[in-house]
């Protein structure tokens, strides 16, 4: 018996894109954080990419298999990790829509990758923040790190913005 | 003889100028905002309540409750001798102690609702608090106890 699946172009460039954020996120996952908790997040780039690019669901669907798969490729399935992680990408995924939203109409004033980068940034920090505190630390104390956590989003949400920024721009004459 | 560029891929050092427009910029603002009302609420705000009574506890002894409007020295006995603690205007400190390194002395004041300090080879632990103050105290990053 033989299995024939057909695949479209769009499946490609997801498995693609999402071939590229597992790598980063586990070449990523190598290097010691300096602080517990924060990490560069080189791999939401091309989640981000993908939004501004491809629009929302390609961005889901390429943050979901990124999460999936280089969860089981380090062996975080299922772990508090993995939901962390998961719940990172689901509320700043979530809120990219949100905030993209009042823009649709205007698309004259729709925000570049360094705003979407910062909404994203913050909050995922905000997300893991909040899952952290529901599942395992419920001690209201956990949210004075909330400080901390943002001011480090803000900067590397700002360099990770300035990333997908290149990414597009070198990427737009090829589309 | 330069060779020719093609129109759709120019040279990446020239390409790249960063582009913000307004909506990035009201983001920016707000994100600003958001940082420090976070650091002013969370980090900044400490006088939200005043401690008016401390707990101790010697040792495996049951806690013993202290109010903090009187000024006063105490006298109490842990494993190894005596400890010090001197309550004075709402506040409460270990002014000697028959430790070692005297790390519960070095610890100063303890004014806010939630402040502790020990003093571990005295079996000897104080802790602040506040009648108004809700007391997050039942919660353990391990058990989880809700």
């Amino acid at each position: 018996m033989q299995l024939h699946f057909t695949t479209h172009h769009d499946d490609h460039r997801i498995a693609l894109l999402a071939a590229l954020a597992i790598s980063i996120h586990i070449i990523e996952s190598a290097f010691p954080s300096p602080l517990p908790g924060i990490k560069p997040g080189l791999a939401n780039i091309i989640t981000l990419f993908c939004f501004i690019r491809y629009g929302w669901q390609t961005a889901l669907q390429v943050s979901l298999l990124r999460v999936l798969i280089s969860s089981l490729l380090l062996g975080s399935f299922l772990s508090p990790t993995f939901l962390l992680s998961l719940s990172g990408a689901l509320l700043s995924l979530a809120s990219l829509i949100v905030v993209q939203w009042p823009f649709r109409q205007h698309l004259k004033y729709q925000p570049t990758a360094i705003g979407y980068a910062l909404i994203a940034s913050i909050s995922h920090i905000c997300g893991q923040l909040l899952v952290a505190w529901y599942f395992f630390i419920p001690h209201p104390g956990l949210f004075k790190l909330l400080p901390v956590f943002i001011t480090f989003a803000v900067l590397l949400g700002l360099l990770s913005g300035i990333i997908t920024q290149f990414l597009i721009k070198t990427n737009t004459a090829r589309a | 003889m330069k060779p020719e560029q093609k129109p759709d891929q120019q040279p990446l050092s020239s390409a790249f100028v960063l582009r913000i427009n307004s909506a990035d910029l009201v983001i920016l603002v707000l994100t600003i905002v958001l940082l420090f009302w976070v650091y002013n609420h969370l980090w900044f705000n400490q006088s939200s309540g005043k401690a008016d009574y401390m707990v101790v506890q010697i040792d495996t002894q049951a806690p013993v409750q202290y109010p903090l409007n009187q000024n006063r020295l105490l006298e109490l006995d842990g494993r190894k001798g005596k400890s010090i603690i001197e309550i004075s205007q709402g506040k409460v400190r270990f002014i000697h102690s028959t430790c070692r390194n005297q790390f519960c002395v070095f610890h100063g004041w303890l004014s806010a609702p939630g402040d502790t300090t020990a003093c571990l080879p005295n079996r000897i632990s104080i802790a602040v608090k506040s009648h108004s103050v809700k007391d997050t105290e039942h919660f353990d990053a391990l058990a989880g106890e809700r």
